[in-house]
């Protein structure tokens, strides 16, 4: 399996939390801090990405930005 | 120039509708979830000639759109909820002085500070006048992102006509919700600067002058006379209103701007589950649209409000309908959206079937 990862701008996310409902691997969680905005945002929890970049590709605002890294073969 | 169709924030396709209105000057201050208004003008005026600045506080900012619209500027403020309430004084002031200017609130959940969260809690506020005195804004509530856009130009066109400052009043949703907009072309609304400025007093013709201070009583009850001749008018001629499926209806749904959009998918439920729903939306929040109502009245067997506060819009709903079917009421506070399937269970318990 790839193993992915995500970079969320936090200052972007508005905590619409559809990222959330699109994980298919339940993966993101909304954060406890709030941004400059006032809302509080979406961010990792746990380490399980597979970077299907279903997030990335339902984010409204484009706050979303899906690395995918080749499992080392051993 | 052709029409341009972008994908935009609500606040974005209002503030870019704006300019394409002609806005001249903005004064605002920021507050979550309208700051990307004030944050897109500040973008674009450099670039496309016009003036924005950001005030030291709400008060500040409605006072200089005052004075902006008594030079007779094209000018519009924007805020949320608590801001807005600092805004009353203003904006008794405007309606008395019979200024045009544009005001837009993105709801927000309150009382109090309360949350960033959309809300419908301000529609007392903004229709019943939430300054003091006798006096009222034309409210308009947009329903979409599109209309966010289309409302500016009515707004201005509305105001501009009138001599009264207008609102539009959406929420947080409307307002952070990204859709498709057609945007017209700039320079569609023309203007031209109103004989009553006061730009200083030209050799041709007396001073003019803009003031709100009337201290005799019989001149002041002459001046709201004159007020409430002009929104007579305006309950007549401009009353705008929204009926969807209402023709069979068993059950009407009222409920304005996002509340409309959450019932639409409750009213389709309905219809999958053979109960006849309808909408009715008001656009035009003041004036509202009574006579509709009571028309309905005589279709349908049952209202049901639905708003994002305590129930507001009901006592208008009540006063439209004025006895003839029961109304009925269902929402959510505090920045919480309602949900269509429970909308859809309160239809089937009012109605009776399934």
């Amino acid at each position: 399996m790839i193993k992915g990862t995500v970079k969320i701008a936090s200052e972007i996310c508005k905590g619409c939390e559809l990222c959330i409902v699109a994980c298919p691997q339940d993966s993101l969680q909304l954060s406890r801090e709030i941004n400059l905005r006032g809302y509080r945002y979406a961010e990792l929890k746990d380490d399980n990405c597979t970077g299907c970049i279903n997030c990335a590709l339902v984010c409204p605002d484009s706050a979303i930005t899906v690395y995918r890294m080749p499992k080392k073969s051993k | 120039m052709t029409k341009e169709i972008r994908l935009m924030k609500g606040n974005e396709a209002l503030a870019e509708a704006s300019i394409r209105a002609g806005l001249q000057a903005y004064f605002g201050y920021p507050i979550t979830p309208q700051s990307e208004v004030l944050e897109y003008f500040a973008e674009q005026a450099p670039k496309r000639g016009f003036t924005v600045l950001q005030a030291e506080s709400e008060v500040a900012s409605i006072n200089m759109v005052f004075g902006a619209a008594g030079a007779g500027a094209r000018v519009m403020t924007s805020s949320s909820s608590p801001g807005i309430s600092l805004m009353q004084e203003g904006l008794s002031y405007i309606a008395a002085g019979e200024l045009p200017c544009l005001i837009v609130n993105v709801n927000r959940g309150g009382p109090g500070l309360g949350t960033i969260q959309p809300g419908q809690g301000d529609y007392f506020q903004s229709t019943k006048g939430g300054g003091h005195g006798d006096y009222h804004l034309i409210v308009l509530a947009p329903s979409s992102v599109q209309e966010m856009a289309d409302f500016v130009f009515e707004g201005f066109k509305l105001a501009e006509k009138y001599r009264n400052p207008v609102m539009i009043l959406t929420d947080g949703a409307l307002g952070q919700m990204m859709e498709k907009v057609e945007l017209p072309p700039e320079g569609s609304l023309p203007y031209v600067r109103p004989e009553w400025a006061t730009t200083g007093k030209a050799a041709t013709r007396e001073r003019n002058i803009v003031t709100t201070l009337f201290i005799e009583p019989e001149v002041m009850e002459q001046v709201n006379i004159k007020l409430q001749k002009k929104y007579t008018e305006i309950c007549e001629k401009e009353v705008r209103y929204e009926t969807i499926n209402c023709e069979d209806a068993e059950i009407v749904l009222c409920a304005y701007g996002l509340s409309a959009r959450i019932s639409q998918k409750a009213m389709d439920l309905a219809r999958e589950g053979g109960i006849k729903a309808g909408i009715f939306r008001p656009i035009t929040l003041y004036p509202y649209p009574y006579e509709i109502l009571n028309k309905l009245a005589e279709t349908a067997d049952h209202f049901l409000d639905v708003e994002m506060n305590a129930g507001q819009m009901i006592e208008d709903v009540r006063l439209g309908v004025n006895g003839k079917k029961p109304v009925h009421f269902t929402g959510r506070m505090g920045g919480m959206i309602p949900d269509p399937e429970v909308i859809y269970q309160e239809i089937v318990k009012i109605v009776g079937k399934k």
